[in-house]
Order: C-alpha cells, then sequence, then structure tokens
C-alpha cells in the first residue's frame, strides 16, 4: 500500500551487515539468549520454545508467557518468514555507519513461518530499499561479522517466485 | 483463561488533587547551564506561580531519566523535609504518568505540595537520538536490534508507523498535516523554538531521515526545564489561581503485553495506549467527546493519528481523514490538539510541556487559546508505541 515507489534511479541494496556498530558481547549476555548465539555460529536459526505449552518466544525469556513454564528449548525454525515492517534508514546515527558510509540501509522485522506474531529484527540483502514490501517473503541465511568472529548475524534474501 | 484482563475502573484521586502553579526555563540547543540550575530555576517559577515557597514542597516526582536526584534538589531548594518521592521510569513514558502519580500522593495524604518535573540539556548534553559507542552490548533487546542497525528510537518506531500507513492507507501526507498545525500553532507561541511556519509542501520535500519518517516529523532535541505543582483541591481554594482551579480527574498508565523492544508487540499497528484509553474512561467514566481539547505526546508526528484513534477521538484508521488539511486539529478546530505547538516545535521536555498546556487552556492563557469555545476538561495523553500514560484535567 505504501509502495511502489516513483523514483527510477534506486538506491544500492546492503549485500552485507552493518559494520563497526555494536554486538552482543557473549561473557555478559544472559544464559537464556546464549542458545540463539550458538545456533546462528552453526548456520541455525535458534528459536526459544517452551517445552510444556510448545509456544516459540522472541526476546528470550526465562519464563513463558504463556503458560509460565521454566523449561524450555533452543527449536531450530525453517529461517521462512515475510517482511512484516520496514525502514529505510537514510540519515546515520552511528559513527560507524557515517564513516563507513552505510547509507541507506534497511531494518526489517520479520515474521517467522512457525507461528503468528513471531518476529525477529534483521536486514534484507540484495533488494533495493525502494523494492522491499510488506509481506515480502523471504529466506534466511547466515554471515559472520567482520568485527567479532564469534558473532553470526542472521540476514535475510528475498525468495524469488513465491 | 490466564490472560483476561481485569478492569481498573476505580478512581481513587478524582478531583482529590489540584495542579496549582507551571514553570519552566527559556527553552534553547544549548543552556549553558547545569541541569540541575534548570531544574531549579523552573521549580521556582511554577513555585511562583502556585504562589508557594519552594521551602513548602515535601514531595517530589522525577522522571527516571532524569539526573537531578532527591537529595540534590532537597539542597538547592531548602526544602525542609522530603516526604515523599518516585521516579517514575522512561523518558516519554513517564509522560503524563508523573501527573497521576503526584495525584495519586496527594490523595493518599503522603506530601502537601508535590512537584512534577523534567530538567535536560537533550541537545547540548548526551542526545537520545544518537546512537551509543562502539562499546558491546550485555544481551537484552538491544542485543537483538543494533548488531542490524536498529539503534534509535526513529528507528523502532518508524517500523511502527509503516506497519499503520500499510494497514490503514495513512501517508506522509497526512503527518505533514500535524507538523504544520503544531507548527502554525508554535509560530504563536514564544516559548517555542520553532517558530517559522511551514507548508505541507515543506513537510513533503524535507529531508528523509528514517523512511517513513521525514526530518519534520520529528521532534526536537533542546535544553530546558519544565515543572509543575500539585496539591489538594482544598489548598488549591487559598492559591493563586484558585479563579481558575485546574483538578487532575483521573489518570492511566498502560503497557500492553510484549512491549521490550516494541516490535514484537501483538498488532504492531495498534499502540499499547488502547490500554491506556480503556483504564481511563473507565475510571473517569467518561469518554472523548467530553474531551475540549488533546495535547499528545508527540515524539513523531504520526502519533497524533494514533493517539487520535486510540483514545477514541475517531474510529481506527479515521484518523488520517480527521487530520487532512489540519482544520480539525487546529487552535479554533473542532478538537484543538497542542496548542503550545508540542514537543514538535515547542520544546521537547519529555511530555511535561503538554500537561502545562492543559492548564493553560483551562485558565484561558495559551498563545493559541480556542476562541470558539471554553475549555473545560483536556486530555493530555501518550502513545509510545511501548508504554503510555494520560491524564484528564479539568476545570474545578
Amino acid at each position: 500500500m505504501t509502495q511502489p515507489s516513483q523514483q527510477t534511479v534506486k538506491s544500492p541494496p546492503m549485500t552485507a551487515p552493518l559494520e563497526g556498530v555494536p554486538l552482543p558481547d557473549l561473557e555478559r549476555v544472559p544464559d537464556y539468549e546464549q542458545g540463539f548465539w550458538e545456533g546462528t555460529r552453526q548456520g541455525e536459526l535458534r528459536i526459544q520454545r517452551c517445552t510444556d505449552c510448545g509456544l516459540f518466544r522472541h526476546l528470550p525469556t526465562p519464563m513463558c508467557p504463556e503458560c509460565s513454564s521454566l523449561a524450555c528449548e533452543w527449536a531450530r525454525v525453517s529461517g521462512r518468514g515475510f517482511v512484516y515492517s520496514y525502514v529505510i534508514v537514510r540519515h546515520p546515527v552511528h559513527p560507524a555507519i557515517r564513516e563507513k558510509e552505510q547509507t541507506p540501509y534497511n531494518i526489517c522485522v520479520i515474521e517467522l513461518a512457525e507461528q503468528e506474531g513471531l518476529r525477529i529484527c534483521s536486514n534484507v540483502l540484495h533488494v533495493a530499499p525502494e523494492d522491499i514490501t510488506i509481506d515480502m517473503p523471504v529466506q534466511v541465511a547466515f554471515i559472520a561479522t567482520v568485527d567479532e568472529p564469534d558473532i553470526t548475524l542472521p540476514v535475510f534474501l528475498p525468495v524469488s517466485g513465491s | 483463561m490466564a490472560n483476561a484482563i481485569i478492569p481498573a475502573d476505580t478512581n481513587g484521586i478524582r478531583d482529590r488533587a489540584a495542579i496549582v502553579g507551571i514553570g519552566e526555563t527559556e527553552f534553547s540547543w544549548d543552556s549553558g547551564r547545569s541541569e540541575l540550575q534548570l531544574a531549579s530555576e523552573a521549580i521556582k517559577a511554577a513555585c511562583d506561580d502556585a504562589g508557594i515557597a519552594p521551602q513548602d514542597i515535601d514531595g517530589l516526582i522525577r522522571y527516571d531519566m532524569e539526573s537531578n536526584h532527591e537529595t540534590l534538589l532537597t539542597q538547592s531548594l531548602g526544602i525542609r523535609n522530603l516526604r515523599h518521592w518516585e521516579s517514575v521510569s522512561y523518558g516519554g513514558g513517564a509522560g503524563n504518568a508523573v501527573v497521576g502519580h503526584a495525584a495519586a500522593a496527594i490523595a493518599a495524604g503522603y506530601a502537601n505540595y508535590v512537584v512534577c518535573f523534567r530538567a535536560a540539556n537533550l541537545r547540548s548534553g548526551i542526545r537520545l537520538g544518537r546512537a551509543r559507542g562502539p562499546e558491546r552490548i550485555a544481551g537484552g533487546a538491544d542485543s537483538f536490534a543494533v548488531p542490524w542497525g536498529n539503534m534509535a528510537p526513529a528507528h523502532r518506531f518508524g517500523m511502527f508507523v509503516r506497519r499503520y500507513m500499510h494497514r490503514y492507507g495513512a501517508t506522509s501526507r497526512h503527518f505533514g498535516w500535524v507538523a504544520v498545525t503544531l507548527r502554525e500553532h508554535a509560530s504563536r507561541n514564544p516559548r517555542a523554538l520553532r517558530r517559522e511556519p511551514i507548508t505541507i509542501d515543506d513537510h513533503q520535500n524535507s529531508r528523509m531521515v528514517v523512511d517513513p519518517l521525514h526530518v519534520l516529523d520529528f521532534c526536537q532535541e533542546n535544553d530546558g526545564a519544565a515543572a509543575i505543582v500539585v496539591t489538594t483541591a482544598e489548598r488549591a481554594r487559598e492559591l493563586r489561581h484558585s479563579g481558575t482551579p485546574t483538578l487532575i480527574e483521573a489518570a492511566a498508565q498502560g503497557s500492553g503485553p510484549r512491549n521490550d523492544g516494541i516490535i514484537y508487540r501483538p498488532d504492531l499497528a495498534v499502540a499499547e495506549s488502547e490500554h491506556t484509553a480503556r483504564d481511563l474512561w473507565a475510571r473517569a467514566r467518561l469518554s472523548a467527546a467530553d474531551m475540549d481539547a488533546m495535547m499528545f505526546y508527540d515524539h513523531f508526528t504520526p502519533f497524533c493519528l494514533i493517539n487520535l484513534e486510540t483514545y477514541g477521538f475517531v474510529p481506527p484508521g479515521e484518523a488520517k481523514d480527521f487530520v487532512e488539511g489540519g482544520d480539525n486539529i487546529r487552535f479554533d478546530g473542532a478538537l484543538p490538539v497542542n496548542t503550545h505547538g508540542g514537543n514538535h516545535s515547542e520544546a521537547y521536555i519529555h511530555g511535561l510541556t503538554h500537561v502545562q498546556e492543559a492548564v493553560r487552556l483551562i485558565r484561558g492563557t495559551s498563545t493559541a487559546q480556542p476562541p470558539h469555545k471554553t475549555i473545560n476538561r483536556v486530555l493530555s495523553c501518550s502513545s509510545v508505541a511501548q508504554l503510555s500514560g494520560a491524564v484528564i484535567i479539568r476545570r474545578g
């Protein structure tokens, strides 16, 4: 509804995660979040799931918000989803984004296929900002950050023909 | 059914407390002085307006982002004995809520004169719109956002706004009419930082900062302080503004579920303020139709539309038509909105100026005083898409 853009010259797509931005410090990340980063390091998108009622949840928390169970597991998900919402950042607010001229870039909220309302924040790569749309189907990919070898970020790629 | 929301319709503060003084410093981009200096000046001005001495204050309610803690102010203001103090969480999230807390403290008898205040060098000091430095993140919502560049309020709120636009067909032009109207109000207000009138084309041609938000959709970042004095309705009758008493009729706060990080909320196009509004109206036994004006927390212009809808002035999806052209929300329109110019054009003091303006409207001293009607009740509300507060101020 907010697309298509009238612009004839499109901005370049993102091809990699941002460089120089703050990343999680796994030494200090709480126990109930570690599974996410262990998963991405192994090339898997793992989402916390209640082992009592089966509800997925993100952000990670110690307790199931639905059934109050404290038992959970890190379940691998398909990595399929769609763009639920997005912004195109054209003004840099972080020095590394300014200095490395990393604008424009997109921030997307991806709703994962496994459960309605199950969302994570990410970037969609290899699509011009003007071509990103709500409901665009996407698939996860993994890229190790250049800044911290122990952090691998899930990013998303458009799924063609679906 | 664990998740049913139990109604909250008891109004223990109804008309028990009154706002008897408002005061502020000048607003600027560089105050050139400390935040304690700003707080002291604004509180002194509010006490002068009330006709009390700063030493009479025995209650303080601050925002928890506030650097001026209670001991500093007790010392600076010469307070004999502080009987009650609170900090209300966050910045905008505490807007209006501080006043509700003050009314509760007064109704409970915890203090006689409670001051709510906010003092900050939000431009010359630490700017909220700037991202943090290069340090690594110790977990939490930021660690699932910042690595992908989601690091400023406009990023999170922009994703809310995009979803709202998608749902209801609102466009940037609708937000532009809010900007034009707020600036028109500010053009009449000598306190306002931005007084140069703008057109809808100015808005549409302004720099795109975080698509879908233009720079003219953003509130300002500025220095300054504001304060209000709250006391009992009985004491208010003895004070300077006894001729135009302004009572706190009802207040509410709300979070809704899953609000950490904003983007995980169940339906991102519907603000958490639906919860705040439900409780507010139930407690007040009133509705939007009873309000003569609306002061809304304008961190970003689209939230005018969102407040209009969640607080029930118009049905969901119809605010875009209501704000079109600006006539309805202008000071001389059907529902005067942010007659001071708001965070957008007057100054950004985390929403306390909105409550001050509600008081001015009831006193008849706004610089954009509606000429066509007496203002008896004002809703000062927020819809931050995460946490919100609202308060109804009425003529006593």
